[in-house]
Formats: structure tokens, sequence, C-alpha cells
């Protein structure tokens, strides 16, 4: 039992005890409500890491709380992608939003910066050392909205190859420097996963068939296929291409090569467990099989197609608007963003490879295996369609989830899938935009 | 607001805001009674009739949670909702768990309260039994039932390959989802209805199956022309009371499906939910809520007529 | 929660001295096989709280082991330490006991004062008044989740208690239940302490209360269990976790535990625990509640 007060028994003889309570209660809460106390700096943080990413911001937020005495840090973890976004929103609109939040890059302008967000101070950036010169140009110019600079970019991450070392050296799948050997083209991807599957008995590769957008995403990448038009109004999607990347997933699935439903927890334990050797996903859950300590290690994701591409995403840090930001907080915020920069080494042991190009330079980085091994696909990241309804957990991808896990399930074809997903895009593009 | 504190021995005079003369003034007699509704009327304008017509006018307008500058749309708002068919998939989906839960949700609760309405430690260990789901939070019971659920470990599908069946993903499976959800709910919340029951099975006078007995009536005799018809008006007012519960599903979905898979579970609640919060859009929301008060209205309104005309027949 | 409907009679003691079933022949098959029926039944009810509270007892690996284990191999109380070290839980438990007292308090002093005021008084615009009362039964609180959280917005009461408690205050069947309770309280009580030289205000206190004990116990256990319970609107008003009650938190934050079923089920049956705690104990009045409070079917 904890020790907060238990509820009194709603039995007889709550009136008078009820009241006594709740009005001692509601005395207490109103003076540490206030919070006046505190002569430090706040800083509330919020993000959406779970899994083994959790557990590594957990370490960080320890090291930045032992440097930073006089900072008040409190970290919050919500439940990622819908759930996250529509409290932080809410949080912005009701005013008592906190210091600091992670937002995916992809769902900057869709978050409505403008109104829900304050604008980050550069030059208490620059005084904390990090300024422009510092990212990749073009990750920079994201984080910019009508001049103002809203989002500090963290990290980028892509779509990745997890994959089993005993079992791929099993498969004869490893090169002689036991790196997974580099597969080019649906053929050589599909033997892949085949030789593997026959070593596991179960599965080749895991994958997380309720959530297919990603998958779908970097293949039809691959495939060069385009989104909306340059104005970002039309959709352009391009069927045959689409439906060829759809018909692959249906063919992983059919063949048993991936599981035909699965979800996130499913994806990690089937690779954990051995069920399944390969895994595709992001790079995000290497904590958890270190942790595991299991055999494993990561490379780019495989070229099936044409060009290199992989879905991925950055994450940033944001200031969610508050009614009456005090200076005080917003000083410490900036100091704790430039913080997580410089440290972001630790950052990129969960998968992540760094924004901050210091860091990214630094032999901390490079030695981590197998964070590094990835890290060259920096530039060939695909971001999500612009657009307000867009980005990681936004509603286009809900739509392509929607549509999409049907296909692995065999319950519909790829092209009823992909029409649905269309028909589901163009009533987006239609609705009025929000923001 | 004046909340009254009562004293600590709470015989003596209460502090009152005001001290009306014992045979006061006209005006006292006459607005008096104002005061006594005073405290519970100004929340129920603020916090019900405001938001009521708020709602409304809101529907109108493209009002954004982002604050942006809104626009009067006039009834596009309500055009957009009528050819929506997400409006329509998710009233359907509310509709559906409505007639799926109230059925074993009455009769389950029914056989229950017969069950348990005995004296002894049994009675109390078949109540605390069938009661105890329902005191806890709807997280609580579906972070359980998502456990149980879960394909390769959980319990449900370990029963299954156990006996050797396959596997259901019972939540991510599209004609099984709701089914799971229904199950969720039936083991959750038919306790509310078993205590109602057991209520009403009390309240029948022992007198009437003594008179019975004497009259040689068998175990069976009396369940079937007793019990049953005596509970008749209960069962009348439970399924009110269920029909009007079950359609605003939003809870159990959400926290065990997230309207998934395919959205083939997403209630109506939930379509306002997304549209006004996670796609910021308040004014279209509105026009939904709007929609769904409407139905809950009809259906309540219908009710109450069935219900009342029952009474009279009585 | 769903409503309900009391009557207004004053029936009490007569009802449950008994409390006896129908009468039946000794012994028979058929009540044995009643009784193992009723039985089995609760177990089917109880497994999975027990499957919860089971898996919350296993180290996390031997959660997912395939086949399923019923007893935990080795048993230990490593989740439940881990949720209570790491999580807010205990923030929120204080949260849901604030919310729960303070709705609870609020709905029983501001619905008896109503309910006495439309019972008992005469004022213009008292009919008016009831009747829009009456129709405000009808609006679901749900459909106003959209509308509400915007005033609260405005009012700056999202993330506080009083933008949790004060619209499930507004219970307007509540008032109803207790005005038709109150109709039927004979004037007499009330005339004698009126010669006495009562106030109004006093009356109310010392003879409609303790003449209403029970329909009030009633109001006041469902209305707690319900603040206790509520999901949705303390899910829309509270986006600052330290603010969150248990059902919303819980529901929140889970995510940060991954796939750590233990850890899961281990918070599950924390959150679960206390009202379960109390409803054991306080079984008997919480069945009688309901049944003093007398169903109108």
């Amino acid at each position: 039992m904890p020790h907060a007060a238990p509820p009194p028994p709603p039995g007889r003889p709550t009136r008078r005890t009820l009241l006594a309570g709740a009005l001692g209660l509601a005395g207490a809460t109103t003076l540490t409500g206030c919070g006046t106390f505190s002569r430090d700096a706040r800083v509330r943080e919020w993000n959406l890491f779970g899994g083994g990413d959790g557990a590594r911001l957990l370490q960080i937020h320890d090291k930045f709380v032992a440097e930073h005495k006089d900072i008040a840090f409190e970290a919050y973890t919500l439940a990622w992608g819908p759930p996250f976004y529509t409290k932080l929103a809410m949080s912005a609109a009701g005013g008592r939003a906190p210091e600091v939040a992670t937002l995916h890059l992809s769902r900057l302008k869709g978050f409505s910066p403008t109104t829900m967000l304050d604008p980050i101070p550069v030059d208490l950036l620059a005084k904390a050392g990090i300024t422009e010169q510092d990212f990749i140009p073009d990750t920079w110019s994201r984080c910019q909205v009508d001049g103002q600079l809203y989002a500090v970019p963290l990290d980028s991450h892509p779509f990745v190859l997890y994959y089993n070392t005993e079992i791929c050296q099993q498969a004869g799948l490893l090169g002689p420097d036991g790196r997974i050997k580099t597969v080019k083209g649906v053929d050589a991807f599909l033997d892949m996963l085949r030789a593997v599957k026959e070593v596991t008995g179960k599965f080749g590769a895991s994958v997380e068939t309720t959530n297919p957008w990603r998958l779908w995403w970097t293949l039809y990448g691959q495939l060069e296929g385009k989104f909306f038009d340059e104005s970002g109004t039309q959709l352009i999607i391009d069927d045959a291409k689409a439906i060829e990347a759809l018909e692959l997933m249906a063919k992983l699935a059919a063949d048993g090569l991936t599981p035909k439903s699965s979800d996130y927890p499913s994806l990690v334990a089937q690779f954990t467990n051995g069920d399944a050797g390969l895994s595709f996903n992001g790079e995000w859950e290497v904590t958890t099989y270190q942790t595991a300590k299991m055999p494993f290690s990561m490379a780019p994701f495989p070229v099936v197609y044409d060009v290199p591409k992989f879905a991925g995403d950055a994450h940033t840090f944001v200031m969610p608007h508050q009614a009456d930001r005090s200076t005080k907080d917003t000083e410490a915020t900036v100091e704790y963003i430039a913080w997580m920069l410089k440290n972001s080494a630790e950052w990129a042991a969960g998968g992540h490879i760094p924004a901050y190009q210091p860091v990214v330079a630094s032999p901390e980085y490079l030695n981590l295996k197998p964070q590094a091994e990835y890290r060259s696909v920096a530039p060939d990241v695909l971001f999500d369609p612009d657009a307000w309804f867009s980005g990681s957990g936004a509603q286009l991808q809900n739509e392509a989830g929607a549509a999409f896990s049907g296909v692995y399930a065999g319950r519909m074809t790829p092209k009823a899938a992909l029409d649905q997903f269309k028909a589901a895009t163009r009533k987006l593009l239609d609705t009025p935009s929000p923001v | 607001m004046a909340v009254q504190t009562p004293t600590r021995t709470g015989t003596t005079e209460p502090q009152p805001t005001r001290q009306p003369p014992r045979n006061g003034p006209p005006w006292t007699e006459k607005w008096g009674g104002l005061f006594f509704v005073a405290p519970f009327g100004v929340l129920f304008a603020f916090f019900l009739l405001w938001p009521t017509f708020s709602g409304l006018w809101n529907s109108f307008f493209n009002t954004s949670l982002a604050g942006v500058q809104q626009e009067f749309l006039g009834l596009a708002n309500w055009r957009e909702m009528f050819g929506d068919p997400a409006v329509w998939d998710s009233l359907q989906n509310t509709l559906v768990f409505t007639a799926m839960s109230t059925p074993p949700l009455v009769i389950i609760a029914l056989v229950m309260a017969l069950l348990a309405n005995r004296k002894g430690l049994l009675g109390w260990f078949l109540r605390f039994s069938y009661f105890a789901p329902f005191v806890m939070p709807a997280t609580v019971v579906t972070l359980i039932w998502v456990w149980i659920y879960q394909p390769g470990f959980g319990l449900v599908n370990g029963l299954l390959t156990a006996g050797g069946s396959a596997e259901i993903d019972w939540l991510n499976t599209e004609n099984r989802a709701m089914l799971a959800v229904v199950i969720t709910t039936v083991w959750w919340t038919v306790g509310f209805n078993f205590l109602l029951y057991l209520a009403a099975l009390q309240g029948i006078p022992d007198q009437v199956y003594e008179a019975a007995a004497i009259d040689g009536a068998s175990g069976r005799q009396q369940l079937f022309r007793i019990t049953l018809p005596l509970m008749s008006r209960t069962t009348g007012l439970i399924v009110v009371l269920q029909l009007v519960a079950s359609l605003k599903i939003f809870d159990q979905i959400y926290l065990m499906t997230d309207g998934g898979p395919n959205y083939a579970t997403r209630p109506i609640i939930q379509y306002i939910y997304e549209n006004g919060f996670t796609s910021y859009r308040i004014g279209y929301a509105s026009a939904i809520s709007y929609m769904f008060f409407l139905v809950i209205v009809i259906v309540s309104i219908a009710q109450f007529r069935l219900f009342g005309g029952r009474k009279e027949a009585n | 929660m769903a409503t309900l409907t009391l009557s207004s009679r004053a029936s009490r003691a007569s009802r449950f001295s008994r409390g006896s079933g129908p009468v039946q022949p000794r012994f028979t098959f058929a009540k044995v096989a009643i009784t193992v029926g009723s039985v089995l039944l609760a177990l089917l009810w109880l497994v999975p709280l027990l499957w919860a509270i089971d898996t919350s007892l296993k180290p996390e690996p031997e959660t997912t082991q395939t086949p399923i284990t019923w007893l935990p191999g080795a048993p230990t109380i490593d989740a439940y330490r881990n949720v209570l070290d790491q999580g807010s839980i205990l923030r929120w438990f204080l949260n849901s006991t604030i919310v729960a007292c303070l709705v609870t308090t609020l709905t029983l002093v501001v619905s008896t004062l109503a309910a006495y005021g439309f019972s008992r008084t005469t004022f213009p615009g008292r009919r008016v008044l009831f009747g829009i009362l009456i129709a405000g039964i009808l609006v679901p609180p749900q459909v106003l989740i959209v509308p509400l959280f915007q005033e609260m917005t405005g009012l700056g009461l999202v993330d506080t208690y009083w933008g949790i408690v004060l619209p499930q205050v507004v219970a307007p069947v509540m008032v109803f239940v207790l005005k038709k309770f109150f109709d039927g309280v004979s004037r007499d009580y009330e005339d004698a302490a009126r010669v006495d030289g009562a106030t109004r205000l006093r009356i109310v206190w010392s003879v409609m209360v303790p003449m209403s004990r029970p329909v009030l116990g009633a109001v006041a256990i469902f209305t707690f269990i319900g603040a206790w319970n509520n999901f949705l609107w303390p899910f829309i008003v509270t986006t600052d976790p330290a603010m969150m009650t248990i059902p919303v938190g819980l529901a929140n934050v889970q995510g940060s535990y991954g796939l750590r079923y233990a850890q899961i089920m281990a918070s599950a049956v924390l959150g679960g625990l206390p009202l379960l705690v109390v409803f054991a104990l306080f079984q008997r009045q919480v069945v009688r509640g309901v049944g003093d409070a007398g169903i109108k079917g």
C-alpha cells in the first residue's frame, strides 16, 4: 500500500470526516499548489521517449540535475504519438505548458508554432554556445518559421536494420568482418529474409504491422515516389510505385518472412526472443537489446529498390507557449537545451545520430558500436510529406496504418489499401487547415 | 463559492452567510429560496449551460485549438459532418457497442443477483467477486485486459494454444476487437447492474415466498412466477440506464484499441476528441458533439416515453 | 457513471432486516449445482485480477515465457518497488484523493441546498429553473468536453484541481433525486423546528440531513467512486502529469514502462487497490446504500 492518504471509507460516518478532510486537503493544496517558495528556476521537460530511449534519457537527466543544483528540473514521459502531441497542444492552449518539450521536426509546421510555441531566443542560445554553424543547414532551416527559431534539433533517426549476429552467422549472412553483408535489390533482400527464417524457424524479420508507414515510406522513397506537388495541395502519389511497395510488404507476410500481425511491443519481443533474426525499425531500441544482453548489431536498411532513402525524422526541443513565461525559467531552459546538445554523444548511445555536428565528429560518438554503424545515412533521411496533418504519429501516418496493416494481414489487397489511403489523404487535404 | 463549514459538534448554529430574521420581511420569504439554489445554479450555469451554448456557437465557426483567427463558416461544419463517412462509421461503432454490450450486461447481472442473494460468508464472497471490478478505474481494467489479450504470452491465447486452437490477435483483428472490448466491459461494469438487481431482490418481502411455499410452489415456480415478474420494472430501469451509459462509450476503447484496427472500434466520442484536440478543430468537433447530443436526447426521450408508459400500465 | 434513480420513500430497516432469499427446500441437487455454479462464476470474475497480481509478482523475463506459467517461479516485489520509485504514482494517489473528496463534499453540499430550495421554498422562477435543471439531466458531460476545455483555458483552470472538480460537481440528477426524497419527508418536523426559531439553513442541517442519511450516503458513495474512477474529464483537463489523477496518469505514462509487463501489472494493481480494499471492508454499506435509497423500478 502506498503511503498517500487512503480515501476515506465511503461508509456511514463519512459526512463530517469527509468535509473536514476535504477542506483540509484543499487548504493544503492551495499552499503547495502555488509553489512560490522555490527560488530556483524551474524546468519541466516533456518527452515521448519510452523503452530503452526513456531509460537512457533518465540517466542523462540525472547527470544534468547533478550539474545544475540551481535548476528545479522535472521530466515526464508521455505515451508516444498522438497522446503526447495532443496533450502538448492542449497544455499550450491551457497556458500552463511545460518549459520545454521534445517535438518531431516533421510536426513543427502542423503544430501551429506561432500560437502554440514560444520562439527560442537565439541570443541566449548563442550565449550558451549553440549557433547555426553547428548544424546541417537544411536541418536548421527546417526549424525556422516566419524568420523565428522555434525548434532546436537534437538528432535524426532513420529507419534501420537490426540483426541478430548469432542467427545471421548461422544463416551465412555475415561478412568476414562480422558485419552483415550489404544486400541490394529485391531478390537479395528476400533471400536474406528466407535464410534467416530458415534458422529461426519462425520469422525472418520482426515488423510493426500496426504501423506500417515507416517501411512503406522507405520503400516508396527508394522507388523515388513523390507525394505532394510543389504547392503541397495536390496528391501526386504514383500508384504503380506505391503498389509495388505494398505488394512487397504483402509478400513478406504471406511467405511468413514477417508476422502478419504484430504491434510494437511484439516487434521488440520477437527480435529479443529470437523468433526473428532481423528487425526493421527505427534505431531507438539499441538500449533495450543491449540490456537484454543479446548478440546483435545494426546496419543501414537495405537499398531494396533504386536509391538510398530511409524514412526518418528528427527530435527537436521546443518551448511550448506559456501564458506568462518567466525570464529566469527561460534562461534555465535554454541552458538545458544547450547542455543536452553538447552531451548528445550519450544520447547517441540510444541509437540516434546527433544533430549537433561537433559531437558527430567526436571520438566519443565514433567509437559507439553499433550506433555509429549507420551514421552515413543521415543525409538520406526521408522526412514525412509536408502538411499540417503529417509527421510522426500524426493523422497521415495513422491513415496509412489503418489502410496498410490490412495488407500484412492479407485482409486487403494492395490496391484496395492504397485507394483507402488516398481517399483518406484527399479528405485531409480538403479539410480546412486549423493552423 | 460559499461552502458552509460545519462546526465540530454539528449541533450548534452553522455560520450562515446571511442572517434571515425569524419571521423576516416579505422579501426573504419571497426570494430566500433562491439562496439555496444559487450555489448549484451558478455552477450549473458555468459548467453546463455555458459550454452547451458555446459549443453550439463554435459549431458555426472554424474555431481552432491553436487559437488562430476564427471565421464564421455558417453551416459549413454541419455540411462537412453529413458528408464525412468517419462520423457515421464511428456513430455506428457506438451503436454496435451498445447493442452488443447491453443484453449481457442486463442478463448476467440478473443471474448474478439471483446467485448472490444469500447470507453468510459465501454471499459476501460472491458479492465481492461480482462487484469488485466495478470499483476499479478504466485504466486499470484495460491495462489488465490488454495484457490478457496479448498474443503469444497473454492468458487467453495461452489457454487457446494450450487447448490446441489457433491464437487470436483479439485487439488487432477487425471483427474481434469490438467483441474483446465488450467482454472487458461486461466484466468491468456488470457489477453496477448486479447491485441494482440485488437491491430489488432483497426488497421482495419474505412473506411473498412464505405464502408461495405454503401453497406448494417449487423453487423453480417461485423463480419464474414471483421473482422474475417482480424484477420486470427493475429490468426496465437497468436497460434505460445501460443504454444511455453504453452510448457514451469512450474510455475502454480509447485505452484498449485506440479505436483500431482500421477504426473498426472508434466510437463517436473518440472522433470528437480527435477532431477537437488532436487536429485542433474545435468548431468541427462541436458540430459532431451536437449531432451526437441530439441522438442521445432522442434515445432518452424515447425511453422515458416507453418507461413512463409502462409505469402507467402497471 | 450511470445515474441512480432513487425513490422518495424513506423506507429503511424493514427491507434488510432479514436479507434472506427465496425460501428454498433444504437439500437438493439443484441447490448444490447452483452453489457450485455461483462459485465458478465468481472465480471466473476473479481470474483477471488474480492473473494481474500473479504477473506483477513475476520477475520480468518470466512474464513473457511460453507456455504460460501460473505461479511465479521466483516471486519478487521488484516490480512494485520500481513503480513506486520511478513513477509519480504516489502523487496521482494524492490527486485522486483530493479530487474525489472535493467532488463528493461539494456535490453533497450544493445538491442538498438546491434540493431543499426546490422542494421547500417558493421564489419567482422556481418552476422554470427546475425545468432547466431537468433538461440538464439530458446533457451528457461527454459531449461537452470540447467547449468545456475551451472555457477552462479561458478561466485559466486547465491543470488545476478546481478545473478537474467543478464540472463534476454539476450533477443535476443528484439534485433531482434529493428533491424527490425531500418532497416525501413530512413537513411536521420542519414546522416544529421553525416554531423553535430555527433558520431554514439550520433546518436543512439538523432536520433534512439526518432524515435523509441513507440517500445522502448512496449519493456520496457513488459520487466518490465515480470521481475516483472518472477518466474522460480529468484526462481532458489535465496535461501536467503532476496534476493527473490515478486513471489518467496510468494511461498517459504507461509508455515509459516499455515492455515490462510485471511493472505494468504492478501499477494496475496499485491503481485498483484502494477502492477494492475499501469495498471489501464496506461492502455491506455499499450494497445497502443502493437498497436503502430504494431503487424505483
